[in-house]
């Protein structure tokens, strides 16, 4: 294998350590730490970022990208970033139990995209079907799993969970009978296989809470909130022009926000297509509506997590 | 031998497109080439991120071992100080730190320091040993004319463990290819093979992940290819440099008092230097524990410490039969190089795979193949331990002198019974080593599998608590499975001292 | 200006499992300036242990090593011995030309190419000059050490069975040789050796050891004059001398 290395691909390689910044006219740096690899999920940053809106609000933007084991708080606590998107079941626990300074100042998916993801042809359409099945849930979820399943009666040891390797294979062979993921996602990569897939979200089901919680911590929320709300204005117009047409800029990225992910472009406008009903909200992208914010509350409250009213900081969104 | 390499490739051919194994898990050898040939583009640019990250670390690794290889040979009590330090090193499971790393540090350094730590052990006790076996007499001459101990060293002992560290660098490259790929995979960077590959996984396309656990496999072959080549052409003769498994002792004849207080410092200089990096570190405490922070946690009425048991309850029993099937396979198989050299040259090529495969690669496509179950675990635990294990207990038969083997020929014994009365008591030390070898890999095997196979134990604890944002589990796991391996290492060792004693026989490397 | 080696009174002894071995027991010796001094004992006469001392390599227990009159370190510091032992010990990388110029490096001088041209064509290997030690018969690596030894125009030379290691023919035209070199440089000679012959054709005189402790047993004045030839190893003189030596190797 011979390893010319085109200009686009050292530039690509330059950002190798996880860094694009953006460079503008005097802007101020920012750091944003994405909760996963480059995907879908994040078209919105992506969007605004090349259109200049951070830079038009005086942004210097650095985007991180996440992996299994990056934990999206870990990064704000250290001050790598300054703002990052989390699952709020953990962040509003780790502030009741070990009193980390964090704040939710706003939701990017107003419905959770986990659900449990079964073959058409073996379907799992409602929590009872799960009874007597194994179902394949990342660790991470399961306390989710476990709230949900208890909003519907079923008892933890009335099916079989096992831990999910983010990889849909043993699903389409049969091996497990239903997986935990993000809808948005996983049943392109099924019908690939030549498979038809049937989901439901968990949100459905009594698990009413966000998801891509947008979270900063205290300190930066009081010495940086102009910042913040730029960031947030700038990502609001990014979503909203990436939402108008879901199929439209996926493709634009195949070189840039998207190399060498090894996941496929048509996967990816799946994604964002799937991807706009749980983001869009009455009050603007990143709404929390004091309705949805007591249904997060709520549902926290069945797994034991101690969410109140001041863990969510709705001020910013105002000011947008 | 190309013959059979073709009746292999044929076999795997038909069993790929017949989809006899796992419903099409392991896919034909065509269709594998032809999703590599697809994704040609994608490949150079991780490629290349992963020899950076393996490059450079590799270099750091290699020159701190040589550094501190060199201390160690001229001071034995920085050996002994330091063999806390170097046994930790060794033990280390690289999963349990890799999370840690990401914690603590950011970009390409988890990757530079998971990669640099695979090389410094087998560098550096590969130093040491180059240095101290340096020919007597050559040493004596500078000494002759008044040199000292530096200039023994300048013209005589470095140059003499050129052969020895040349042969550790072969085993080095490939590993800090494995440091960094797995460093990739967890640490949120966009480039680098173990990016690639979490990427890919939830594609469901078997074939690409073999791609990628393929290319590798290649990458961590070439590294290995290319400083054997190097040590043939420098050295003009290869020297059989195998695992080491040993640090140095630095033992020498001293009072009771100093080696208590050596033996305690020993101890303590691992706590001492996390202590030491936290500090330096300068990260917050709610994310970078110290040995201080971790006895509160403990103390937390969180029922952390039930936890940890209930999941060491899952680990350990499986974590010692994977290790004994592991040695078992091994030993057989050391025995089968002795009395049927054909069978064992057929199965190596299969068996370099299973060693310079990434786990995170090989463990999602041995869960298609074996479920779930404990099954898996113990296959993985078995194909990561064997092969050192192997290596170590063939060279172990094969260095039983001649003339030893001659006298029970000579009264016409069987190959058979020639090996057990002769080749198998013989080998004794090399099953040691094995078994030190082996340790850590099998804590390395078993956590994977069970993170991302069957979710149970060490490795689903860690996975979870850092979903949790349990930052004191984390380094609860990370802190205990060291201690672990540290501590079986050293049980090891206690038994081996007894039963070598008493056969008369002394410490393999 | 060769200079004399001087021991008295010394002893040296190792603690081994089987308890303590005198390998030397207050021996006293002088090697006058210029003369030519054979070292000769069964194994474990402490010949090999007399020569570490005298090297600097091992400190007495009791008694005083000089070479005129410095400590054997401060000797071999400042440059005035040459030393080759029994398997040339050289070192396996370097050609013949930088094994002879070892010797500089440890002592930090300019490497004198004259000198090791000289010395080359001296012991018979011009032409060489870049060979490897590992491409050399053990005849010609064993030239090579004692060119080493030479290289620094030593005042005090040692050497510690150089030719032991070959066979009778090529060290009876080693010893020839030897003696030519000797001849020409008249540098002060301990040799140590097991070889009766070698003893009575190279020196002046023959210092006998014995074993248990290890201690001078006998020593003996060699009067041919010089330069010896080989037919000298025929003569009737010859053998009566390694008659006398034999016997006193017997403890006669």
């Amino acid at each position: 294998m011979t390893l010319s290395l085109d200009r686009r691909l050292f530039l690509g390689l330059a950002g190798a350590a996880a860094l694009m910044p953006m460079r503008g006219r005097a802007a101020t740096p920012f750091a944003f730490q994405a909760s996963w690899i480059n995907d879908a999920e994040f078209a919105g940053y992506f969007l605004a970022a090349d259109n200049g809106y951070y830079t038009a609000e005086g942004l210097d933007l650095t985007y991180l990208s996440g992996g299994p084991d990056v934990i999206p708080e870990s990064t704000l606590i250290t001050g790598r970033a300054d703002l990052t998107l989390t699952t709020p079941d953990t962040t509003i626990k780790a502030i009741t139990e070990q009193g980390a300074p964090f704040k939710i100042i706003g939701a990017q998916y107003q419905k959770n995209p986990l659900g449990i993801v079964s073959l058409a042809k073996a379907p799992i359409n409602e929590p009872k079907d799960l009874i007597g099945k194994t179902l394949a849930v990342p660790p991470v979820n399961v306390i989710s799993v476990e709230a949900m399943l208890a909003a519907n009666g079923i008892t933890r040891n009335q099916l079989t969970i096992v831990p999910y390797a983010y990889d849909p294979t043993p699903l389409i062979r049969g091996e497990i009978d239903a997986s935990v993921d993000f809808t948005t996602n996983v049943p392109y990569t099924i019908k690939l296989a030549g498979e038809e897939a049937t989901s439901f979200l968990l949100y459905d089901h009594g698990y009413t809470v966000f998801n891509d919680t947008v979270v900063v911590t205290e300190d930066v929320l009081a010495s940086r909130r102009g910042e913040l709300v730029a960031f947030l204005r700038a990502s609001r117009k990014g979503w909203e022009e990436n939402l108008v047409d879901p199929a439209k800029y996926p493709p634009t990225w195949a070189d840039t926000w998207f190399a060498g992910t090894g996941r496929e472009i048509d996967n990816e406008v799946f994604f964002n297509t799937a991807q706009k009903p749980l983001i869009e909200a009455e009050g603007g992208i990143f709404a929390m509506s004091e309705d949805a914010i007591a249904a997060n509350i709520e549902a926290l409250a069945k797994v034991g997590i101690a969410a109140t009213r001041d863990h969510f900081d709705t001020t910013l969104l105002e000011e947008i | 031998m190309a013959i059979r390499a073709i009746l292999a490739l044929a076999l795997w051919e038909l069993v790929g497109r017949l989809a006899l194994v796992a419903g099409g898990a392991l896919p034909a050898p065509s269709a594998i080439a032809i999703r590599f040939w697809a994704d040609r583009g994608d490949y150079p640019m991780h490629v290349w991120a992963t020899m950076q990250g393996a490059g450079i670390g590799f270099l750091i690794g290699n020159l701190v071992a040589v550094l501190a290889g060199v201390l160690f040979a001229v001071s034995p009590v920085a050996a002994r100080l330091a063999r806390g330090v170097n046994i930790a090193i060794f033990a280390l499971p690289a999963i349990a730190i890799a999370p840690i790393l990401t914690l603590m540090t950011t970009g390409m350094t988890p990757r530079v320091i998971l990669a640099a730590l695979g090389c410094y052990f087998v560098t550096m006790t590969a130093t040491v040993t180059g240095i101290t076996q340096a020919d007597a007499r050559m040493r004596d001459v500078i000494r002759a004319y008044g040199g000292g101990r530096l200039a023994s060293l300048r013209l005589v002992e470095l140059r003499s463990a050129v052969p020895q560290i040349l042969g550790a660098l072969r085993i080095a490259a490939p590993a800090a290819v494995l440091g960094s790929i797995l460093a990739e995979f967890g640490g949120g960077g966009r480039f680098g093979l173990g990016a690639y590959l979490i990427g890919s996984l939830g594609r469901a396309d078997p074939a690409r992940l073999w791609g990628i656990g393929l290319a590798a496999t290649v990458l961590a072959g070439v590294g290995y290819a290319v400083f054997a080549m190097i040590a043939a052409r420098v050295t003009a003769s290869t020297v059989a440099v195998t695992v080491a498994a040993t640090p140095p002792a630095g033992d020498a004849p001293r009072p009771l008092w100093q080696r208590a207080a050596l033996a305690a410092g020993s101890v303590l200089l691992p706590f001492a230097v996390w202590w030491g990096l936290i500090a330096a570190s300068g990260a917050p405490a709610m994310i970078a524990k110290t040995p201080m922070a971790l006895v509160d946690y403990l103390m937390l009425p969180n029922k952390a410490g039930e936890r940890i048991l209930d999941a060491l309850a899952q680990t350990l029993p499986i974590t010692a039969v994977g290790i004994a099937l592991g040695l078992g396979f091994a030993f057989a198989l050391a025995l089968g190089s002795v009395l049927r050299p054909g069978i064992v040259r057929a199965f190596m090529p299969v068996a370099l795979v299973t060693q310079t495969m990434p786990l995170v690669a090989l463990t999602p496509l041995l869960v298609l193949i074996f479920g779930r179950g404990p099954s898996v675990i113990l296959w993985i635990t078995v194909s990561v331990t064997f092969f050192p294990a192997f290596v170590t207990m063939a060279q172990g038969l094969q260095m039983v002198a001649r003339s030893a083997l001659d006298v029970p020929r000579a009264y016409g014994a069987s190959p058979w019974t020639v090996l057990r009365l002769v080749s198998i008591p013989a080998s004794a030390p090399y099953v040691f080593a094995a078994l030190r070898l082996a340790v850590p890999r099998a804590l390395l095997g078993v956590m994977t599998a069970e993170w991302l196979a069957t979710g149970t134990g060490l490795g689903n604890l860690l996975n979870q608590s850092r979903g949790y944002l349990d930052y004191g589990m984390i380094w609860t796991v990370a802190v205990l499975s060291v201690l672990l391996s540290v501590f079986f290492y050293q049980v090891v060792v206690w038994i081996e001292r007894r039963v070598l004693a008493r056969l008369g026989m002394t410490t393999a490397a | 200006m060769p200079v004399g080696l001087s021991l008295s009174g010394v002893s040296r002894h190792f603690d081994g499992r089987g308890g303590r071995v005198a390998a030397l027991s207050g021996v006293s010796l002088e090697v006058a300036p210029g003369a030519f001094t054979a070292l000769i004992g069964p194994s474990g006469c402490g010949k090999s242990t007399l020569l570490r001392l005298a090297v600097g390599l091992d400190l007495p227990d009791a008694g005083r090593v000089s070479v005129g009159g410095l400590s054997p370190a401060e000797a071999a510091r400042k440059g005035l011995t040459g030393i080759a032992f029994q398997d040339a010990a050289l070192l396996p990388w370097r050609s013949v030309e930088d094994n002879i110029a070892l010797p500089f490096d440890v002592l930090r001088r300019p490497h004198d190419a004259a000198r090791i041209a000289e010395l080359i064509a001296l012991v018979g290997l011009t032409g060489f000059e870049k060979a490897l030690p590992g491409e050399l018969s053990g005849g010609m690596r064993q030239r090579v050490a004692i060119a080493r030894a030479l290289v620094n125009d030593p005042e005090m030379l040692f050497l510690d069975e150089p030719f032991g290691a070959l066979d009778q023919i090529l060290r009876r035209q080693m010893n020839v040789e030897l003696q030519r070199i000797w001849m020409e440089s008249r540098t002060t000679t301990l040799l140590v050796t097991h070889g009766i012959d070698e003893a009575i054709f190279l020196a002046d005189r023959v210092v006998v050891m014995a074993a248990r402790p290890g201690r001078i047993a006998r020593v003996i004045d060699i009067p041919f004059p010089r330069p010896r030839r080989a037919e000298l190893f025929g003569t009737p003189e010859f053998a009566a001398l390694e008659a006398e030596i034999a016997g006193a190797l017997d403890g006669h």
